[in-house]
């Protein structure tokens, strides 16, 4: 296929430039469950913490839009099928953003009978924002790194199911 | 009617509000109504027999003003499972006594429904209700008629306890999904995460920047469930 | 505030912002009732609530509110902690005024022990408590005028909440969930320089409540969506257990900062609390930009009057309280919200009963929705102004 076409050769350029312009229109689908949500929307509606000026759009009509989804807050078992509907109905290429301990692995309701320890469980993540709530530098950070990635990456790899693994946000950093 | 906490040590007897507050409940109720009495740090706790439950609502909301339903709720006083041993130095985790003891204004048996009415005309005034349930046959009246925000409430109190209450106008989950086996407040419904993998509690303890390393016991309890 | 040249005849009229169109289209045809389902992901329901409405055309016929999907279990969790874990696991109930939730359950377990805290915690817990209920009701100027489709008003209602927010993490170290109660009094003092900075943080909000008032309050499109939207009896209001901002948006004059069991340092200072007889959308937004500004004086009182002193009773190092059981319940910015703790001597709890205001407030909304055009179902959740993790615990 095309693997590794538009990562060498004549049409390096393209694939760079595909990749830039991929990174700088994220559009975010807004999924805010609990308090992260609160950091979040201060990041990205918040004039301090401004996220639109990396390029990452909160507003998209439907998931059908939408590129990037970050999962802030408590994942419980009866939000879980909601979220593997609403991640299937987002077109590839797509990414995910986990935010705060809860939806990283369960956070502090570890051992509640209703959450869902973590929302790896059901779909597959590429940042881990971990923090109780993460800032919002910190989640900034974790677009930024999502950022780099997709510079560096191959859409024809990613199509393909190649292993990669999952960023985490360093503590500190 | 009987009136006094169990503890000695909480020697004063009950306050005048309180006495004043409990003769006006027996004379709206019925002192056959009453089952006990007792005040819980200030407020007044009545236990009312299990068939004049929806009786005690009217007369509440209609003699004695109590406009407000704050909650209507339920206790299993059933002994808490253990999860550490006592003196295993896992302090993290709580060992609650072993012994059956039932809190103010004592229990019949296992399970208990207890509401809160107060009055938002009367500044500090509330009254705390609780009756005892049987626990084979667990039901009681419903207030929905009588304050209809005891609707939600209820159907809480039935999803975590398997309390049913006659009269209610729909008794589904509130909180759970609708496939959810069992009775998640009953104390005989495990946390299956911590059986699974006990809290370890106080184990890496990390000194602070610049000091010695501590000994495990002298942490006391973990603020660090973060 | 002047808004120009308007068409002769247009005046502000109260009468004029009833619903506009009492006609009834649906009446030759013969349409079907449709149901919609508004959530657990949408953007205008706060969080995971869902709703499930009969439509008649664009008005409800019928509605049913479907919450739990944020229901973690806090009353199982709190019988397998110890009290100071709890104290971390409550910042999170109500996410938005999170030191807030703390001060019932701290105060519940010091009436246990039988501790008092001293008057400088006592007062430095009311300066917290008053600046969470200025970081949410700020959020809340800011985002119900969103819900109504004004986008300004969010991006202030951020900005001054990063006031507030920086406030409390300069004193607690974190901006929300700072867990800075401990039984007893709070973790430490005050930081050098913090009075002086809030003192000016307090007055940018009391300028910035000007703000809202001329950009939200004196907008006439706000007006028609709001007035006469979503109108809560008091009588019923009490009998659904509706509290707080709410209910004194329906003419009820009770507050439990000042009516309820004395409990921070409220009875040393000279405040009002803010009614408004209307009972609909428009006054809960009156109520609680009043009730905004009353907190900035409030928390400018307090620290012209901070006393002197220590900021921890003593206590011993491993927390047991004796057996017993107390209720406590305190004004939180949402509501109601109340702790019956059930002690039975150990290092936690035997049973924690959480009273949370937004569950009650909720529970009014199948009766509230009926007959409202679904524009109005966003407005008048809005003004309800609930917070999910408050609801579903």
């Amino acid at each position: 296929m095309t693997s590794g076409a538009l990562r060498k050769g004549p049409l390096k350029p393209v694939g760079e430039l595909l990749n830039y312009s991929r990174k700088y229109s994220l559009w975010m689908f807004q999924w805010g469950l609990a308090c992260c949500a609160i950091e979040m929307g201060a990041a990205l509606a918040g004039p301090r913490y401004d996220v639109m000026r990396l390029g990452v759009i909160p507003f998209p009509a439907s998931p059908r839009q939408a590129d990037l989804i970050v999962i802030s807050g408590t994942v419980t078992d009866k939000m879980a099928p909601a979220i593997k509907r609403l991640y299937e109905q987002m077109p590839d290429p797509k990414y995910v953003i986990s935010m705060g301990s809860c939806a990283n692995c369960g956070g502090p309701y570890w051992d509640s009978y209703s959450v869902t320890k973590g929302v790896d469980q059901i779909i597959p993540v590429d940042v881990y924002v971990p923090g109780c709530p993460p800032r919002p530098e910190a989640f900034i950070q974790g677009i930024v790194l999502l950022q780099e990635r997709i510079q560096n990456e191959d859409p024809a790899d990613r199509w393909a199911g190649k292993h990669w693994e999952p960023i985490v946000v360093p503590a500190s950093a | 009617m009987t009136d006094e906490t169990a503890t000695a040590e909480a020697a004063p007897g009950p306050s005048a509000e309180s006495t004043a507050l409990l003769e006006r409940v027996t004379a709206a109720l019925g002192a056959d109504a009453i089952v006990e009495s007792g005040e819980a740090c200030g407020d007044l706790v009545v236990r009312i027999a299990p068939d004049r439950w929806r009786d005690a609502a009217t007369a509440c909301r209609d003699q004695l003003g109590f406009d407000y339903l704050s909650f209507v709720s339920a206790i299993d006083w059933m002994p808490a499972p253990t999860l550490s041993e006592e003196g295993s130095g896992d302090t993290s985790s709580p060992v609650q006594p072993k012994d059956q003891t039932y809190g103010v204004a004592g229990s019949a048996g296992r399970f208990q429904v207890f509401a809160r009415v107060a009055s938002t005309r009367v500044p500090r005034s509330g009254l705390t209700l609780k009756t005892d349930i049987d626990e084979t046959s667990p039901s009681v009246a419903s207030w929905v008629a009588v304050y209809p925000g005891a609707d939600w409430h209820e159907r809480e109190c039935w999803e975590m306890y398997g309390i049913t209450f006659d009269g209610h106008p729909s008794l589904r989950h509130l909180y759970l999904p609708s496939e959810f086996e069992g009775h998640p407040l009953r104390k005989d419904f495990p946390l299956l995460a911590r059986e699974v993998k006990p809290w370890p509690g106080l184990v890496d303890v990390e000194p602070m920047p610049g000091e010695a390393p501590e000994a495990e016991t002298e942490a006391g309890e973990a603020e660090a469930s973060e | 505030m002047t808004l120009g040249t308007r068409p002769a005849g247009f005046d502000v009229d109260p009468s004029l912002y009833r619903h506009l169109a009492d006609a009834q289209v649906n009446v030759e045809l013969d349409t079907g009732d449709m149901i919609l389902n508004l959530g657990p992901q949408h953007p205008a329901t706060h969080g995971t609530l869902r709703l499930v409405v009969r439509l008649d055309g664009e008005r409800v016929v019928a509605s049913d509110v479907v919450i739990g999907y944020m229901h973690r279990g806090y009353e199982k969790l709190t019988e397998f902690r110890t009290y100071p874990q709890i104290t971390t696991l409550i910042n999170r109930i109500d996410w938005l005024s999170s030191f807030a939730n703390e001060v019932p359950f701290i105060h519940a377990a010091e009436q246990l022990m039988g501790v008092e805290a001293p008057p400088r915690a006592l007062y430095i817990r009311t300066v917290l408590t008053e600046l969470s209920r200025i970081a949410t009701f700020v959020l809340f100027l800011g985002e119900m005028g969103l819900q109504v489709g004004a986008i300004t008003p969010a991006f202030y209602g951020f900005r001054d909440r990063e006031y507030v927010l920086n406030a409390i993490e300069a004193a607690t170290g974190g901006r929300f969930h700072p867990n800075f109660n401990r039984i007893g009094g709070i973790l430490t003092d005050l930081p050098w320089g913090w009075i002086a900075e809030t003192r000016e943080s307090m007055r940018k909000i009391l300028k910035s409540c000007d703000d809202f008032e001329d950009l939200v309050v004196a907008n006439p499109i706000f007006q028609q969506r709001t007035r006469s939207i979503g109108i809560i009896p008091a009588e019923l209001g009490a009998a659904y257990g509706v509290s707080g901002s709410n209910l004194r948006a329906s003419g009820v004059d009770w507050d439990l900062r000042r009516d309820g069991k004395p409990y921070l340092a409220y009875n040393d200072l000279d405040w009002k609390v803010w009614t408004h007889p209307d009972g609909d959308s428009f006054a809960r937004y009156w109520v609680r930009l009043q009730e905004t500004r009353e907190s900035a004086r409030m928390v400018l009182q307090l620290l012209d009057n901070l006393p002197a002193g220590p900021v921890m009773a003593k206590v011993p190092r491993i927390i047991k309280v004796p057996e017993g059981e107390v209720w406590v319940n305190t004004e939180n910015p949402l509501g109601e919200m109340g702790y019956y703790v059930v002690s039975k001597g150990a290092t936690g709890p035997f049973r924690v009963k959480i009273r949370t205001a937004s569950l009650s407030n909720v529970s009014i909304a199948p009766w509230l929705l009926r007959g409202v055009y679904v524009p109005d179902v966003i407005t008048v959740l809005a003004s309800l102004y609930f917070i999910l993790g408050d609801i579903d615990k």
